[in-house]
Order: C-alpha cells, then structure tokens, then sequence
C-alpha cells in the first residue's frame, strides 16, 4: 500500500479517488470499513495497470474479454503468453485443434498415492468454449510461430492437495435439467479461468435486487457485458480489475477460499518469475492472462519486482492421466452454477459482436465447427500508453444498452412460436406479435432501450405458456434452444487417448459413424460375416466395462458354453466418449483395463471365492486368457481356504459346477487350479460342516449348498485323492437342532447310507402323527426341499411328504407355511423345481378322472398277500426256487412270511385274467396262429 | 368514525402512496393509467434507495420480481392477464394492487362461480324501469367490466375457471373485439372500450378441471402462474406483513415473538414437504398449505389470545389454532397431524424442555386428542 500511497495523489487516478474518499466521508454513517475499501478500489487498479508485466484480467465465459484479448493480442503481438491454468495440462493443448468445441481438459487419477483412497478416482475438468478469452490465446500463441504459451497455475495435484477432500467441492453445481448433458462432466471437480462471483450470498442478492434482474448470469450480462462490448482496452482492463477488486475486498476476511486464491497467486507470480529469469524473455512482450480476482491482487509476490518467495510444495506420488472429454454448454453451466442458457446466450453474443466489430478472432487452423478464418497478419506491436483514468467516465454513465435489434426479435418471435407449434403449443401469429410487444414492453419497463435474451424468453413464457405444459419441453428451454441451444463438444479421433483409438479401429468393420451421438444398429451375423466376431468380443467388454447405455444388446447373450449365430446392438459409444476416455487412462486396450479390474476385484480384501470365481467366469468369456484365467483361479483356491464362513456357499457351488462343465465339454483335462479347487472346497467344507450344522447364523440354504458341493463332486474329490471317510465323520459330528436342519442331516445320512428310507419315512409319519411335533412339520419340509440340490434320490420322498403335508396338516400350519415354501421354491426354481416337478409328474395322474381311482403309491396296499404270490417270475427261476424249495422257505420265515407253495396247477388257472381267456376264446385262430409262430 | 371501513380497497388504503407517486412520475404512461409501468412495479414491489424516491414505498406483495413485471406489461399490452396458482398464494391480491395503481379502482369485480351467468359479465336490466319506460341505455344495468370497459380501466374477474364455460366464453369478444353489442337497443347499442381497459383474472390451479378454459379464451389471456412461496425468509416477511394489516385493522395490539413465528413457518414447510412425498391423497392435508393459510393461523391464535386468553400469544395457543385449520376430514386430516406431532414435534418439544416448542406440542396433542 506505501507504494501506492507515495504517488496516490498526483497518479491518473488522483481525481477518482478524490471523489470515492468524498463519497465514503457522505456516508461517513455507514460501515466503518467503507473508505478503506472505496480507496483500496483504486489502490488496486492503479497497482494491477502500472505492472510492468502486462495483466489481461478476464471472466470466463465472457464475448467482451474474447473480443478485448483478441484486439489486444493484434495489437501488441505478445511472444510469452501466462495463463491462469493447471501447469500439467499443457500438452492437452496441442489436441485442441482436433476438438469440436466445447470440450474439457482432464486430468485423472484412479491410483492415488498422497491422498485418501476412498476418494479415488480424482477428477479434474477445465472446460474450454470458444468464446472465451482462454481460447483466443491459446489460439494466437498455437498458431503464431515463437510465441511461447506458458501455463502458470498450481497443478491438479494441487488443486486436491488445497482442497480438503472431506469438504464438498465449493462449485454450486445444481441438480440440471437434462441430466444426460448436464452430467458431461461426471463428478469431477471444475476450474475455470476467470472465475468472477460475489464472494457471499448477501452482495449476490443486493446486485441483483437493485440491478433488477433474476439472477447473476443476466446482472453480469447487462451491468459488464455488454458496456464492456465496445469499450476500448483501458476502459475494459480498469473496469474489470476493479469489478475483480471490489468482490476482492467485500468478501468475508475468514474466507477458505481466499486463502487458496492467494496461493495460486502466489503460485503463479513464483512461476512467472521463475520462467522469466530462465527463458530472459523481455516483460514488456509478454501477457499475463488471469481472472479479474487475481489481477487485483494485494500478495506479497505480486509483480515482476517483488522478491517474495513462496515455497510451493510437490506433488504427491499420484500418477494423473490427462485427456479430453467432450463438454456442453449446459454442462458447463451444471457445474460452474450458471443460469441455464446462460453460455448458449455468451456464444450467441460473441459472434454477433464479431459481426459487428468486424474482429477477425483467433482459430486453431483445422478446428472443427468453426469457419476459417485468415492468419493473423503480424502487424507492428503498438506502444503501450501510459496509463489513464477510464474509470471515471465508466462508473458515472449509465450503461449504453446494446440489446436486440428490431429484425433480430421479430426473427425469434416468428422463430419460437414455430417452435412452440411442433411441440404442441397452440400458439399462433397472434402470439408472434405478442411476444414482440412483451419484449418491447418488458425491456422498456426494466430501463433497457432494447430488448436482451432474456426479456425475450420472459415474454416468450408470458404470451405462449399456459396452464399446462403440452409436450417435453416447455416456453423456456425452448427459448434456450432458440438462443443458441445447448451446443456440445466432441473429441475428435486424433484426439484421444490409445484405447478408445484402439476401440473405434476394431469397430470399424461394422461400419457405423461411432462418434454421432445418435444411437446406431449393430447387426452381426457371423454365419456370413465372420470375420465380425472380433467385434462381437469387444463389444461384449465394453458391455462389462461402459455404463449400461453405452452399448446395450438388443439380441444375443454371452454364457460360457454358447456360440453366437447372430447378434443385434444398440451402440452410443458418441455419446459416452467421456466414459471412453477415462477407461483409456487405465490402459491401452481394453482387454488390458478388464484384466486389471479382475485382478483388483479378487485382491480386494472383501474379495470372497464366489466373486473369484466370476472373475474367472468373465476371464473365460471375455478374455480367453489361459494364462490369467489360471491365475484368478487359484486365487479363487486361496480365498476359499481362508474363508471362515459359508454365506457364499450357493453362488460358490452354483459357478464352480458350471465351470467344471464347461471344461469338461471343452478341454481335454481339467486345469489344475479346477482340480485343487475341488478338493481344497471338499476338505473345507466338510471340516465346517457340523458347525454350519449347529451354528444359527448360518442358513439351511447354505448348509444345503455345502452339501451339495460335498455330494455332487464327491467322486471327482475322491478320484482327486480325497478320502470319503472324511465327509461321514463330518455327517456323524453333525447334531443340529433346527428342524429343517435335522431334515437336512437326515438327507445327507440317507444319501451316505447311514440311514434307510424306510426309518426316513417312519420318523416323518411320527412327526405328523404328534400333535406336539406337528407345528414343525413344514419346517422339517423345508429342510427336504432344500436337500433335494444334493440328493436328488430323494425326490420321491419329498413329493410324498408335500402331499402328505398337504393333506394332513391342519389349516392352521399349512396355511401360513404355503407363501414360504412358494416363495422358497421360486427365489430357488433352477435348482429344485426340476427335480421336484419331474418326480410329480411321475406320482400323481395326468388326467382329472384318474385322481378319483388313484391311490399313492406309499400307501399300503390294500391287496391280500396272496395276490404278491401272482407276481410274474421268470419260470426258469421259479422252476429253480421250486426244486429248491428249502432254502426259499426258511428265508421266508426268517423274514416273517408263512412259507406256503402255491399249487402249479391253481398258477396257470390263475394266470389268465378272465377278460383275456374270453377273448382268446372268442378268437381262437389267432392265439392258434401265434402259438404257432412261437413254438419252434 | 363512520366513514371507517372494515377493509379499504387498495386504492384508498395506499391513496397517499398513490398520489405521491403520480406526483413524481414523469415516465411514460400507457393508455389511460394513472401510473407508469416503473411506478406500479415500484408501487407494488417496494422502493429501493436506488430509485430515488424522497420516501420509501413499502412493499405489499411479496414474490419474485418477474411475475410482476410480465403482469405489468401484459395489461400494456392487448391481451387480458391471468393469474393462476393454489389457493392463498395472493393471486387476489395482487390483482386489487395492479388495478388500484393502474385505474386507481379495483372495485369492478365479477366473482366467478357456478350461478354466475352472462349477464354479470355484460349487462342486465332494471326491469320495473323497463316496464316504466322501455329498454334504453337509462334502464340497463351495466357489469362491472361493463363499466370498466366505459370508462377505460382495469376490471376483475375472480375465481374464472368456477363459472361455466358458456359463462367465460362471455370474454372472448370483450377481449378481442372490445365492445359489448346491446341488441335490445335501436341505437346507441355499442358499448365501446376506452383505452386502458383490460381484464385480470384469477383462476385456481387446483380448481383446474372444474371448467376448463377453452382454448379459444386461453389464447386471449397471458397466464402467470404464482408459485406457494417456499422461501422461508420471504414467506416470514408476508406472514408478519399481513398479520400486522389483519391487527392494525382488528385494533389488537399484541406481540408475536419471533419463536413463535418460526415454529409456525417449521412446521408448515414440515407439513409441505410430507404432503408433497405422499403417495396418496389420505396421506397428505386436504389444505393447499399456502402462506394465506398460515396467515388464518396465526390470526386465528392472535384473535384467541386477545379475547380468550391473557392477551399474549402462547404456543399452546397457537398449536390448537394450527390443528383446528388444518383438520378438515375427520379421519385422514387428523392422522396425518397425529403422526406429524408425534414423529416431528415430539422430538422437537423434548429437545427443547420449557421453550416453546414443548408448549406447541402440548398445545398440538390437546387439540388432536379433542378433535378425534
């Protein structure tokens, strides 16, 4: 401040600062610190202009600091250009050219080192639009041969380092109105280069209560857009630091935030000073291009004179990726809290104002979406003119409006109310003339001489939108189109990194235009084109690896043991490029990036077997590596003989016998992992078996799977070198007490041998016959239908226990246990109901009528013994048993039957039905003829 | 005292602001109005030091700033204005305010409802005169948008969507050709607009479907719709402004702590939020829940404490107000407060032991356990 104050009187601002202490001594009432700020105002632009390095202070998104760099830069011919961006990201510059804009500067890390992991991926966005002061300079100094671009700003390691991660990030995103743009830039953290906002809510508020105005995009507009349009490069420069010093000096003291600001800074003035004294470039050819807010800087380490250090820390070990990501206008306004349509309404502006000022503006050569323009002619650098007090003459004139002009409203009138039509207004050419007197109207009453875009679209809603909304958009996005619309970017081929090059080479034989944002048809048909099938592959990657509706399957599914015939797609791979681009920062292929998602997913510390074991699945699917796939495999090994519990005991049995199929059905031998896989599960869960038995968190599903793994791979595990005595032990330690678990147990002896099905049956007709034990009937059920996975021998039984259950169980279990056991048996349908449907099918009759005469066949039959003795016997056997009749007879009586011998003759009397003997009596010749065939 | 009213219409309440502001208006003035745009904006929305007034203007209607400005330059314009939004968002009242600074009368209103019929909107007859003396201009018995169309100022139409359709249909041809044909009469059977006559209307969001405009109608009139105020900051300044109005005009003179305001605004953001997550109508308050409604309460409990009570406001008071206007249909108004007093004041009340909260929810459970 001393230096400033020596000169403070006799300076080009002597006369305004006069005034200003006159008007705080006025107010002399007022806040204590109003003379103080009122000077330090021009304190500050006096300081930011007698620089001896050149200052551009810009805003973002803003024509009028465009238009003011792209004169300037014209006119002085800079060779070192600073700019106010992350120092990492300058080789992104160079992409640029081959961008659409608007587009965003990345940087990424996933992998952090120096930062909490939790917080990982890290994101920065820079987003670039062309009308913007940043872009005319990264123009000019791109494509002016010698000149130097110089990026000065802290690097996006810094940003995070300055940046406590536990607090939200400061930019006011807001929930967008198109999500689908408005989440361009995911959840990255955004920076711009002449960030310029009231520093608290209360002056925000009180500029737009007394400007008049709705919000802070439309104040800035009308109050520093448009004066500044025309205005010449003093005026702008004075006008801009001092609107950046005002927000400086009238933010609150405690303020996080402007501790960072001055550490960029200071940052930045370091790195100036430290590229000058390197490079000896000449001060008075270079320009410093930064936010208004920092032009006005009061730091120690302002200036090229000060001697000031500051000690900037490194950065940490984490490795940042770099790309660019295509942006929107109305993803810019989504993150950086803009009015919608507000950056739509600024590129609107800048190229009208380039029609109007005939400024031939900046343009990287080969740019897409933009016309071409000449090449700077290098004119003469101008002197640079003392500075003079434009201050003055800007703060005492009302701003010179420079709205619509008459052909160009009568034009959006028209144009919106044809809008409007096609999406359902009634609107009509009354309405056209409407809008144009509203706007008039409006325009007049808010003390603008004409109408601005946004007295156009408050008209255009007043005259058109009535009670309800008629279609998908209503007055005033439709408005936002009109003006300009939200444009998005697009990152071209050259532009991006390997991988999502890689991706749209392999592609290329479906012949698609990838890169539109419309969706496109993928048909393959590999029966003709076979040579598609590579694609098929990458496409079903990039299904595992993109957001759901980047590449969606119309038809066609992937399953191990399944070949493709056909396939059908639905690709936006255009509209997802930024999902594209952060994959390409894990990797140059994509193969390469799934790789190292599996091999993270199973070194996971929540890793379990059963997610090794889809990993496994997905390695076989997508990658066919035999190599990796073995790897992931004995993880999957690894992770089973470290786990203490079973609660994955179903998927783990569910993936591993589909694996084993599949390599059954297509390798000559199992991989060894599969082989060690089996028998490590086999010894593991036989030694957990009788506690899952008894333990209570564990649930019979579980138990039931283990068993299952135990007695459906039992003869793979024994050929393995597993020992069978193992698993009966296990089974004979086992004593649970849940009944469905008791029923479990008394599946697995039967399955083992220990137990007949006879004392099976018995023990559950005792269970129904207590009334005590009764109430627990189904949940004994439940336990056999659970067991039915692991031993399906035991079918019938289940199917005679339902129907049994269903018959003479009392309404009051039966029917509160009915939803579970449907419900059961649906969540659990691939396994069970196969098994349990086949064996009903086999019991019970097809046909209504035969139910009447049907009698299960568990029921005793109600047939005299003596009709068992009819049975048909092989006659040499019976001849044999007759002549030997002895032995028969005391094993008969050891088994409690009487040992009576039938007479032979009764047997043949008896032998024939008496419907066949009437029949054959009735034709005789035809038993004669066929006795006559049969006796050789 | 007997040229005192209950309740002046705005144009004699605020004839002071009026006059001064014609006094120093020198903008231009459309048609006929008494004021130009800037100064019924300005009437209406408050002044600023910025505008330079010798004195301060208070604001009276409360609300974003747009919405009156396109109110404004629609009457300006040749199209008729409709005010649409809930019930209690001061739609009516920011009529009576646009026509009191516009024509300095906001009297000629017709009340839209279901008897109202085509003679209320043009004109009927004074039939003993009729039978005296015949049909002429002396015996017919203007409307008031008649009137207001004679004499070239705003006339009102309350509630628009409550009369039949064949009713509203009425406006069309006042709307676009400006005139009222008089059949019945040889000559002099026009009645003819006078510059600076329009038509605010007010309609119901919720009344919608009643009569629905034709479309006709609708392209005649520019609709604003008002929004419930949400901000609790302005919502807190309408409350405190109308509730001082209904006050100086009841000539109570009572204090309302500002606790006790911002349990009130609470609980009726509470009320808002669940009634807007509720799934079915028999979970949310039949009440539109609108600051109109807040202000009922509030008077409610003031009018309580002045005659019943110990002339100060208590929050037991208060509560019971709250419960009485919100309760509506026995069952479900009832369930809903119950389950909003015991899962959202109860826990406030224990917080807060001997303050004002615990008195609310005292006040609050008396008044439900009686309802019910």
């Amino acid at each position: 401040m001393s230096e400033v104050g020596v000169d403070a009187a006799t300076g080009p601002f002597g006369a305004l600062r006069e005034q200003l202490s006159g008007a705080a001594e006025e107010f002399a009432g007022g806040p204590r610190g109003l003379p103080d700020i009122l000077a330090g105002l021009v304190d500050d632009v006096d300081r930011a202009l007698r620089e001896e390095l050149e200052i551009f202070p810009v805003c973002h998104h803003s024509p009028a600091s465009a238009l003011a760099m792209a004169r300037r830069l014209r006119e002085k011919q800079p060779r070192v250009i600073y700019l106010e961006l992350c120092e990492d990201l300058r080789p992104l510059l160079d992409e640029l050219r081959n961008c659409r804009l608007p587009v965003a500067l990345q940087a990424f890390a996933s992998e952090l080192d120096g930062f909490p992991q939790d917080q990982a991926p890290l994101s920065v966005v820079a987003p670039i639009t062309e009308a913007s002061a940043e872009y005319q300079a990264i123009a000019y100094a791109l494509e002016t041969p010698d000149v130097e671009l110089v990026l000065v700003d802290r690097s996006s390691d810094h940003v995070f380092q300055w940046q406590p991660l536990d607090l939200p990030d400061e930019s006011p995103a807001r929930s967008g109105e198109d999500e689908e743009d408005g989440a361009l830039h995911g959840d990255a953290v955004g920076i711009e280069i002449g960030d310029l906002r009231p520093g608290f809510a209360e002056l925000e508020e009180h500029l737009l209560r007394h400007g008049k105005v709705r919000h802070w995009s439309e104040w800035w507009d009308q109050y520093v857009e448009q004066p500044l349009t025309g205005a010449d490069y003093d005026t702008y420069r004075q006008v801009m630091v001092l609107i950046g010093s005002l927000f400086r000096r009238l933010r609150p003291g405690d303020d996080r935030r402007l501790t960072t600001d001055e550490d960029r800074e200071r940052y930045m003035w370091t790195r100036i000073r430290e590229h000058l004294a390197s490079s000896g470039a000449d001060p008075s050819r270079c320009l410093h291009v930064c936010g208004a807010f920092h032009a006005s800087s009061r730091v120690e380490q302002f200036g090229l004179r000060s001697t000031a250090g500051f000690d900037i820390a490194p950065r940490t070990a984490t490795r940042w990726q770099y790309g660019l990501i295509p942006s929107s206008h109305s993803a810019i306004e989504a993150q950086f809290g803009l009015a919608p349509g507000s950056v739509s309404v600024a590129a609107t502006t800048w190229e009208k104002a380039l029609k109007r000022t005939r400024v031939k503006p900046f343009r990287l050569a080969g740019q897409r979406g933009t016309r071409k323009t000449a090449a700077p002619k290098p004119a003469a650098p101008a002197p640079s003119a003392p500075v003079a007090d434009r201050l003055s003459g800007f703060l005492s004139n009302a701003p010179a409006p420079d709205g619509l002009d008459e052909a160009e409203l009568l034009g959006w009138s028209v144009d919106i109310v044809r809008l409007a039509r096609r999406n359902g207004y009634l609107s009509s050419t009354a309405d056209a003339i409407a809008v144009f007197e509203t706007s008039m109207l409006l325009a007049g009453l808010r003390g603008r001489a004409r109408p601005t875009p946004y007295d156009f679209q408050d008209a255009a809603i007043t005259c058109i939108e009535k009670d309800a909304v008629p279609g998908r958009r209503d007055v005033r996005r439709l408005c936002e189109i009109l003006l300009g619309g939200d444009r998005i970017g697009q990152v071209a081929y050259e532009a991006l990194p390997p991988l999502a090059k890689d991706v749209f080479d392999r592609l290329r034989p479906l012949g698609l235009a990838l890169d539109k944002r419309q969706i496109q048809r993928a048909l393959l048909d590999f029966a003709t084109e076979p040579d598609l099938e590579p694609c098929s592959d990458l496409l079903w990657v990039l299904r595992r690896l993109l957001p759901d509706d980047a590449v969606r399957p119309i038809m066609g599914s992937r399953r191990l043991g399944e070949r493709p015939i056909q396939e059908s797609w639905d690709l936006a791979i255009g509209r997802n490029q930024r999902h594209l681009v952060e994959l390409g920062y894990e990797g140059v292929t994509v193969e390469q990036v799934l790789e190292q998602r599996l091999r993270k997913s199973v070194h996971d510390p929540k890793a379990t077997a059963a997610t090794a074991l889809e990993a496994v699945e997905e390695s076989l699917l997508y990658l066919r590596s035999r190599r990796f796939t073995n790897e992931l495999g004995a993880r999957a090994v690894e992770l089973l003989s470290s786990e203490r519990t079973v609660d994955d005991a179903p998927e783990v049995l569910r993936r591993v016998r589909r694996l084993l199929t599949h390599y059954r059905a297509t390798e000559p031998a199992l991989p060894r992992w599969c082989e060690d896989f089996v028998t490590t599960g086999y010894a593991h869960y036989c030694t957990l078996l009788p506690t899952a038995f008894t333990d209570d968190d564990t649930g019979v599903r579980q138990v039931a799977a283990m068993l299952g793994f135990l007695v459906s791979l039992e003869s793979l595990a024994i050929s393995l070198g597993c020992d069978h005595t193992q698993l009966e032990l296990a089974v004979k330690q086992s004593h649970p007490e849940d009944p469905a678990k008791v029923a479990l147990l008394w599946a697995a002896e039967s399955q083992l041998g220990l137990r007949p099905l006879a004392d099976l049956r018995r023990r559950c007709d005792d269970l129904l016959d207590n009334p005590m034990l009764v109430g627990a009937f189904p949940q004994y059920l439940s336990g056999f239908v659970q067991a039915l996975d692991a031993v399906p021998s035991l079918s019938p039984l289940v199917v005679e226990l339902l129907s049994k259950a269903f018959g003479r169980l009392p309404d009051t279990i039966l029917l509160p246990w009915l939803p579970r056991l449907i419900t059961t048996l649906k969540e659990q349908a691939a396994e069970m109901l196969p098994v349990l449907i086949g064996e009903a099918d086999r019991t019970f009759p097809a046909t209504l009528p035969a139910v009447d005469a049907w009698t299960p066949p568990w029921t005793p039959s109600p047939e005299p013994p003596g009709s068992l003795r009819a049975a048909p016997t092989n006659t040499a056997v019976a001849a044999l048993l007759a002549t030997h009749r002895e032995p028969v007879s005391a094993t008969a009586a050891l088994l409690g039957h009487d040992p009576s011998w039938p007479n032979p003759a009764d047997t043949t009397a008896t032998a024939l039905p008496p419907a066949v003997a009437s029949l054959i009596r009735a034709h005789p010749r035809t038993a004669e003829a066929a006795a006559a065939i049969l006796t050789p | 005292m007997s040229d005192e009213l209950l309740r002046a219409p705005a144009e004699a309440k605020y004839a002071e602001e009026l006059d001064y502001l014609e006094s120093v208006d020198d903008g231009p003035k459309p048609f006929a109005w008494r004021l130009s745009p800037r100064m019924v904006r300005l009437f209406v929305l408050g002044s600023e030091r910025s505008d330079g007034l010798d004195r301060e203007i208070g604001q009276k209607w409360f609300g974003d700033r747009s919405f009156v400005e396109r109110a404004i330059v629609t009457l300006a314009s040749d199209r008729g204005l409709l005010l649409i939004g809930d019930p209690g968002t001061g739609k009516s009242w920011l009529a009576e305010l646009l026509s009191a600074a516009i024509s300095r009368d906001s009297t000629l209103v017709v009340q839209g409802t279901a008897g109202t019929t085509e003679d209320h909107i043009k004109y009927s007859w004074n039939v003993s005169m009729v039978i005296a003396k015949g049909q002429s201009r002396e015996s017919l018995i203007p409307s008031p948008i008649m009137t207001a169309m004679e004499r070239g100022v705003i006339g009102r139409f309350e509630e628009l969507t409550r009369s039949t359709s064949d009713v509203q249909d009425a406006l069309i041809s006042i709307l676009s050709e400006k005139y009222v044909s008089i059949p019945e009469l040889d000559d002099d059977n026009i009645v003819f607009a006078k510059p600076g006559f329009s038509i605010i209307a007010t309609a119901n969001s919720r009344d919608r479907g009643v009569n629905d405009l034709s479309s006709a109608l609708k392209r005649r009139f520019n609709f604003v719709r008002i929004p419930v105020v949400t901000n609790k900051k302005s919502e807190a300044e309408i409350v405190r402004f109308r509730t001082a109005e209904l006050m100086r005009r009841h000539s109570i003179e009572l204090d309302v702590p500002p606790t006790l305001l911002d349990i009130l605004l609470q609980s009726f953001a509470d009320l808002r939020a669940a009634s807007t997550s509720a799934t079915s109508d028999d979970e949310k308050l039949e009440s539109a829940l609108s600051t109109a409604e807040q202000i009922g309460v509030l008077e409610d409990a003031i009018l309580h404490s002045q005659f019943f009570g110990d002339r100060a406001l208590k929050a037991e008071t208060l509560a019971s107000s709250l419960v009485g206007s919100l309760a509506r249909r026995s069952p479900e108004d009832l369930a809903v407060l119950n389950k909003f007093w015991h899962g959202v004041v109860e826990p406030r009340g224990r917080k807060d032991e001997g303050g004002p909260w615990e008195g609310f929810l005292e006040g609050g459970r008396e008044a439900i356990a009686k309802l019910s």
